[in-house]
């Protein structure tokens, strides 16, 4: 790490506290359980919940970079985090097409076989 | 004393080998069809061998044979063993119950022919007297009751073998039901030795009873309660209302019932436990004056029955009185003999009537008449067991009857004495009364004109056990008392009855002989020269015939006291049942379903649905957990809110 990117990131560190990192990661958080709960075509779902995953890696990543004793652990778990939600997402995707064949459609409000 | 592994294995067999022969016809029954038989005859056989064989190793002089495995083991609390004792009393009871078992079943395969449960009857037959011959062996009450509750079960199977029949199917539900209070309290008396013994086993309680371990009030209430179990099963009054009903089964079972295995039982359990019912004399006395009183009653009942059957099933509870009242007075021997001899004669006159049956198809003595000419084997054998039964000399029931009587008076009971000779005059008269109505005369109907003998089958047994009816009491005659050396009370009990040996009295028998010699030429007088005069007889003390024949009323008593009742608690019950517990029932069930109805909607089907419930759980949590933190919780509040205005838009 040349002097200057460390250089650089003491300056944004210094400008942006932890906080910062962390009200930006919750209000993708809020937005992605939102759309979630809220859009009725499952792509979308599948986004938001892509946004909520992404929120939670942010929060990660921040606390490994400025917690001192935390040694880079989140950055690891971002990682690991970014690989199931790839997985997620290629699972999902292939229930949306199945169901896409079957019932022509992706509004999940009339995907409710499993009502009582 | 020791046995070898091949004795033992021989005494297991006794038992095993028609508990085998259960198993096999109740698996392969309906293959084997008529076949069955075969199997049923062969095991029976192959035990009266092995039980010759128990019998001589007992003769031989090498003590009772005694072995036992454990069973069920209470760690600290002791353990139950099954085993095996045989003493002469055993041994001799073996032999008669797998002869008389034999007999049966030979005699059955003409009787039962064409019988649509054929195989079953036969394995049923079996299961009775492999658990008659387990019963039997038992040396303690707990193994003992195992087998009683099967010989209970098995009377139920056999005397409901036609089942179709309603007063079958009754019949045998009511032997149950009477014979079952007797089990109950044969139960509590059993748990009541135990508890304050720890043992189940007559030896031990014997021992324990003499050590004074139980004593006083609650021995004798435990004695009586195990003496309860002998009415039941033995038919003694108060519970004998359910053998005549009994004869509702084929003929041969209750022979088998009578003769060998049933009601055997109850006495044989008073004559194995006899060391400890020696300990309390008021047991004695309420055996003794139970057995007389009975005796007496049944053969009065015996009088007006037309139906053979009925007349023989009386006469067997009149005959278990007399077993029971020896047993009472410290007779011993003598009871136990009279049940050697009775299972002889008894099975022979039951054999005799199903013959009849078999040739005319009825039961009513006053609709066979003349049959003397026409089955005339069964007549000459039926006579045999007749004079066997009265007592006559010199009949095998003349040795054993004699022998009661005669020790009845000599033991100053002059009460039981005069009890037990007004019965030898009326067994005499009922039994000729129903032979001399049956057989002499001229036939009253047309399946009488036509009745034929049985087939050799049926009557082969029949010759057998009149031979054995009429010699079977020489081997306990005043000269040579065989019988006494082998099935003797162990000495503790002649101790405590301080019992002396009485010569036999020739006055005495001759007086009874004389009085059954009176009660047969009573029967003949009223029944062959002018048998209009017995009707005269029955019309001028109706009442008197109207009482006993309807049993003393007791059906009536008992159907009143406790049938009755028992009836309508059934039915309040039964509303109860329906009325308020099953409202309560129908109610709850109804209260979930509405439940259920108005839950429905929740579960809408719509994943999104569902994440939101789970979200709006998590966030109530998290208030709950972090109640503490105040600013948090304002959060949390404001965000549900939010969520509920979002849901609330999406709804």
């Amino acid at each position: 790490m040349t002097p200057q990117v460390q250089q650089f990131l003491d300056t944004l560190n210094a400008t942006i506290p932890l906080e910062g990192y962390l009200v930006v990661g919750a209000i993708m958080f809020a937005i992605g359980v939102w759309g979630a709960l809220i859009r009725r075509n499952a792509v979308v779902v599948f986004m938001c919940i892509e946004l909520t995953i992404n929120a939670v890696n942010l929060s990660l990543v921040a606390f490994a970079d400025y917690l001192p004793d935390a040694g880079g652990a989140g950055v690891g778990y971002a990682v690991l985090v970014i690989a199931v939600a790839a997985a997620e997402v290629a699972v999902g995707l292939a229930i949306a097409l199945a169901v896409y064949r079957t019932r022509r459609t992706v509004n999940v409000d009339e995907v409710n076989l499993m009502k009582g | 004393m020791a046995q070898t592994v091949g004795q033992q294995l021989i005494i297991a067999a006794i038992p095993g080998l028609p508990l085998l022969v259960f198993f096999v016809l109740t698996l392969f029954g309906r293959y084997l069809k008529e076949g069955a038989q075969f199997v049923a005859i062969f095991g029976v056989a192959t035990s009266l061998v092995f039980s010759c064989f128990a019998l001589f190793f007992v003769l031989r002089g090498d003590g009772p044979i005694d072995f036992a495995v454990n069973w069920i083991d209470l760690g600290e609390g002791g353990s139950f063993q099954m085993g095996v004792y045989i003493d002469g009393l055993a041994a001799m009871m073996l032999v008669v119950v797998c002869f008389v078992s034999l007999m049966i079943q030979l005699y059955s395969g003409a009787f039962m022919l064409g019988d649509k449960r054929f195989a079953w009857y036969y394995a049923v037959l079996n299961l009775f007297t492999a658990s008659m011959l387990g019963l039997v062996l038992a040396p303690s009450f707990i193994e003992l009751y195992v087998f009683w509750e099967l010989v209970g079960l098995c009377s139920y199977l056999l005397i409901g073998h036609w089942f179709e029949k309603p007063s079958a199917a009754k019949a045998a539900t009511k032997a149950f039901i009477v014979t079952r209070i007797g089990d109950a309290a044969l139960f509590a008396g059993i748990i009541m030795f135990w508890r304050a013994t720890g043992t189940t086993s007559f030896e031990g309680i014997t021992q324990a009873a003499q050590a004074g371990f139980i004593g006083g009030s609650l021995f004798t209430v435990a004695v009586v309660l195990v003496f309860i179990g002998a009415i039941g099963k033995s038919a003694q009054f108060p519970l004998h209302v359910w053998l005549p009903d009994a004869m509702e089964g084929p003929t041969p079972v209750s022979a088998l019932i009578h003769a060998a295995t049933m009601v055997a039982a109850g006495v044989y359990l008073v004559a194995r436990t006899y060391d400890i019912f020696v300990q309390s004399e008021t047991a004695m006395l309420v055996v003794a004056y139970i057995g007389g009183f009975t005796a007496l009653m049944a053969a009065t009942m015996a009088l007006t029955k037309k139906d053979i059957k009925r007349v023989i099933a009386y006469s067997t509870v009149s005959q278990l009185g007399y077993m029971m009242l020896a047993l009472g007075i410290g007779s011993f021997t003598a009871g136990m003999f009279h049940l050697y001899n009775h299972a002889f004669f008894k099975a022979l006159l039951f054999l005799g009537a199903g013959s009849i049956i078999t040739a005319m198809n009825s039961y009513n003595i006053f609709e066979m008449g003349g049959l003397r000419r026409r089955m005339p084997i069964t007549f000459w054998t039926m006579v045999a067991a007749g004079l066997s039964l009265a007592g006559i000399f010199p009949f095998s029931g003349f040795w054993s009857k004699e022998a009661i009587i005669g020790s009845a008076f000599e033991e100053h009971f002059y009460v039981l004495y005069a009890m037990a000779l007004l019965t030898v005059f009326l067994t005499a008269l009922y039994i000729f009364r129903a032979i001399f109505v049956a057989f002499m005369g001229e036939p009253q109907t047309e399946g009488a004109r036509e009745a034929v003998e049985s087939p050799g089958i049926m009557t082969g047994p029949m010759v057998i056990l009149a031979f054995l009816a009429v010699v079977s009491g020489l081997v306990g005659t005043p000269l040579r008392d065989f019988f006494g050396e082998l099935v003797a009370p162990s000495t503790f009990a002649a101790e405590v009855l301080g019992l002396e040996p009485h010569p036999f009295s020739y006055l005495l028998a001759a007086v009874s002989v004389a009085v059954g010699v009176g009660g047969i030429a009573l029967a003949y007088a009223l029944y062959v020269p002018k048998p209009e005069r017995a009707t005269a007889l029955s019309r001028r003390f109706s009442g008197l015939y109207a009482f006993l024949d309807n049993g003393w009323y007791f059906d009536a008593l008992y159907g009143a006291l406790f049938v009755r009742p028992a009836m309508a608690v059934g039915r309040f019950v039964r509303e109860f049942d329906q009325r308020a517990l099953g409202r309560f029932v129908t109610g709850v069930g109804r209260g979930a379903s509405g439940i259920g109805e108005r839950l429905r909607p929740l579960q809408s089907g719509g994943a999104q649905n569902y994440a939101l419930f789970i979200l709006v759980s998590v966030l109530i949590l998290g208030v709950i957990v972090g109640a503490q933190y105040a600013f948090l919780t304002v959060a949390l509040i404001a965000g549900i809110a939010l969520v509920v205005v979002a849901v609330g838009a999406r709804l």
